[in-house]
């Protein structure tokens, strides 16, 4: 009897504790230290604009101090939930640019339209229209990162490519790569299946888009011709020179691992995968990737963080420290890391900066991120890859499920 | 002299009564400390839920700190939207299927442990241990690398030993084949807890019942089905609710195994599906009452085992 009082108590509890489920995280700031959020990137590839932004700062500020707490993106929004149910967020935040609409339109950040920050007439204009919200300024542009090809020189060599000007030369390129490599597990072009960055891209080279306001409401576009047809040439592309599996995402495996392991001659990311590419770092080099239209660049998703200040935290104190973060300075810094300084002033004519001159960015509703997050049009994608339904079935299957979600 | 009698009495009757009353609030001033610490790390986070769920409780919200009272609103939003029911059906099902294999594949180890010489039963218990005491966040990762479609050690396997050719299998490609994953994972890590405990309940069963059974011509399945199941059924209960319970609510290993990036309403599980409703759309009012409509389910679906279970207890 008294086993099994005991094993209904552990039942019992054990049945309460799947329905509780509360984490929590603490930022946390003393008095006279700022306390700023910022991305593992800064850590592993700038540390030391970081460190020459604290100095300044802290020169301009005696008695303050600095600590920089550095966050992962997977995870950095759950803590700053909490912080700010806990009341302790950090003064300042490093945000994505996807990020930024729906914690704005919240009210989590402190207007900072009335400050005068550095090249702030020259900012970046994809990257500074992120960080507004409702004609307000609520997000200081940090820097951004342009999507390119990365290639071994020696396949492509090998393969008689000269750098390929549109979709097609890029096509028949990858066709004869694959001739000559025929491996089943080796990309001419390595792209994940359901990796929408790049398939949006070929919707907007033609001439579709996501969404679009109308009558202050959004309608989802995915359905309408131009955005069909850049599906389309998506699958086309995709089918002729990547093998990863349809359902396949550019987290798991990353793509540069893929080259890594010599699975792939080439693929369309970040513009910082040259890093990571293992024993072929030397024998790769980067170009924009080709419009569907010759001698036109593809709009490329242009990705990039914004600096905001949370409700709570010290406002004058933050955007000094932003300023001196983002002066031209620390721009010039970051640009010679290969990033895309926030300024047009200090831009020039490298790969990523060209392929950023022609950019899309996701439709800015405060419910974008539920979009994301659901990942409908990954599901899109895998749909339309692997066969299981026609383009235009699963086009218009996404573009409802965009509509409802973000006028809700 | 009778008032001093009477005095006399009255304490020999008093003293009795005080000693019973110490003696029987012993048990209750024994589990004060469970039930204080039960209601400040379960009772309040409760509390706290319910109330959330009658709210508008997102990001905004959170920030002013004050929730929007809407009454029912959570809830009826939650049993109006065709994806709820969907995904219940489907945690129906895939909690069946995970418990149903735990304790079959559980119990069979375990009668394998009783057969075994001693030195092989050392052996396999040290192995189940080790699966057990495996953090599952650990235990996805490895098996994300082991049957990656790039690099995978499944796949070099099965394509060495001829069973097809299976260079680039995604074993991830499809809904089914996502959830049999998920599955297989879970059952691994929970055997062990259901093959250890049913091995010790197997020590429990009377050898003279068993060998009177067999002398009267039982087989193996009769001397289960009618002398050893009896026995161990309390056991199988207690199991059979647990892992119900754990099962129909379980989040680490289809989030993780499925990927943030491949989570969709194809393939949600109740734990995926509060997560993602709740956090990831910063609807903490919508996820409470979610949570609240989950409770309610596992409850309702292991009714019937505590029932059996109390009925036992009555019976003794």
């Amino acid at each position: 009897m008294n086993v099994r009082a005991m094993a209904a108590a552990v039942l019992v509890a054990a049945l309460a504790v799947v329905a509780v489920g509360v984490g929590g995280a603490s930022g946390g700031s003393s008095a006279n230290t700022l306390t700023v959020w910022l991305q593992v990137d800064a850590q592993s590839g700038w540390s030391e604009v970081v460190a020459a932004a604290n100095a300044q700062f802290k020169a301009q500020n005696p008695g303050w101090d600095v600590d920089v707490q550095y966050q992962t993106w997977g995870t950095h929004l759950a803590k700053f939930d909490a912080t700010l149910a806990g009341g302790n967020a950090p003064d300042v935040i490093e945000m994505g640019n996807t990020e930024m609409t729906k914690y704005s339109a919240a009210g989590a950040f402190q207007d900072l339209t009335a400050i005068s920050f550095p090249n702030k007439s020259t900012w970046l204009q994809g990257l500074a229209a992120s960080g507004r919200y409702g004609g307000k300024i609520y997000g200081v542009p940090y820097y951004a990162g342009s999507r390119v090809v990365t290639y071994r020189t020696d396949l492509f060599r090998q393969a008689g490519g000269k750098i390929p000007q549109s979709q097609a030369e890029f096509i028949a390129l990858a066709k004869r790569i694959g001739a000559k490599n025929k491996a089943k597990t080796f990309s001419p072009v390595y792209i994940a299946g359901t990796d929408w960055y790049v398939a949006m891209s070929f919707v907007y080279d033609y001439g579709g888009q996501i969404a679009i306001t109308r009558k202050g409401k959004w309608v989802g576009t995915l359905d309408k011709p131009a955005a069909l047809a850049g599906l389309a040439a998506y699958k086309r592309f995709f089918e002729a020179s990547s093998r990863a599996p349809a359902g396949s995402n550019e987290g798991t495996p990353p793509p540069y691992d893929v080259m890594a392991h010599g699975n792939a001659a080439s693929t369309y990311g970040a513009g910082w995968f040259t890093c990571c590419v293992g024993d072929y770092k030397n024998k790769v080099a980067q170009f924009v990737m080709p419009s569907h239209t010759k001698g036109q660049p593809i709009p490329g998703f242009l990705g990039g963080s914004d600096l905001a200040v949370p409700v709570g935290g010290n406002k004058d104190k933050a955007a000094a420290w932003i300023s001196a973060f983002t002066d031209n300075a620390s721009m010039t810094a970051l640009r010679a890391k290969g990033n895309i300084p926030n300024t047009t002033s200090l831009l020039g004519t490298s790969v990523n900066e060209r392929a950023a001159r022609k950019s899309w960015f996701v439709p800015q509703s405060k419910n974008w991120v539920n979009v994301e997050n659901g990942n409908v049009l990954r599901t899109m994608l895998q749909r339309i890859l692997s066969g299981r339904s026609s383009i235009k079935d699963a086009a218009s299957v996404a573009s409802d499920n965009i509509t409802y979600t973000l006028n809700q | 002299m009778t008032v001093a009698a009477e005095a006399i009495a009255h304490r020999s009757r008093r003293r009795p009564r005080l000693k019973r009353i110490a003696h029987a609030s012993v048990p209750y001033l024994l589990i004060l400390p469970v039930i204080v610490v039960i209601t400040a790390i379960l009772g309040y986070p409760l509390y706290k839920l319910v109330t959330l769920s009658f709210q508008q409780y997102g990001l905004a919200e959170l920030i002013q700190k004050k929730g929007v009272w809407i009454g029912f609103d959570n809830f009826s939003s939650v049993l109006h939207d065709e994806v709820f029911w969907r995904v219940l059906l489907r945690t129906v099902i895939f909690t069946a299927a995970n418990v149903g294999l735990t304790i079959g594949l559980g119990t069979l180890i375990a009668f394998l442990l009783v057969r075994v010489s001693t030195w092989v039963r050392i052996l396999l218990t040290a192995g189940l241990v080790l699966v057990w005491s495996m953090p599952a966040v650990v235990a996805v990762q490895v098996w994300v690398w082991m049957t990656n479609f790039e690099n995978g050690i499944l796949n070099y396997v099965l394509t060495e030993l001829h069973v097809g050719d299976y260079t680039g299998h995604d074993w991830y490609g499809s809904t089914f084949s996502k959830l049999g994953m998920v599955t297989l994972l879970i059952v691994w890590g929970a055997i062990p807890f259901v093959a250890i405990t049913v091995y010790a309940g197997l020590a429990q069963v009377p050898r003279e019942l068993v060998e009177a059974a067999e002398i009267d011509g039982a087989g193996p399945g009769r001397v289960f089905r009618d002398v050893t199941f009896p026995v161990l059924k309390p056991i199988f209960l207690i199991l059979t609710s647990l892992s119900i319970i754990w099962d129909f609510g379980v989040f680490t290993q289809p989030y993780l195994l499925i990927g943030s990036s491949a989570v969709d309403t194809s393939n949600y599980l109740m734990g995926v599906y509060v997560f993602i409703e709740g956090y990831s759309h910063s609807d903490f009012g919508r996820g409470a009452a979610i949570s609240l409509l989950m409770l309610l389910i596992v409850a309702v679906l292991s009714i019937f085992y505590v029932r059996r279970m109390v009925k036992m207890g009555e019976a003794q």
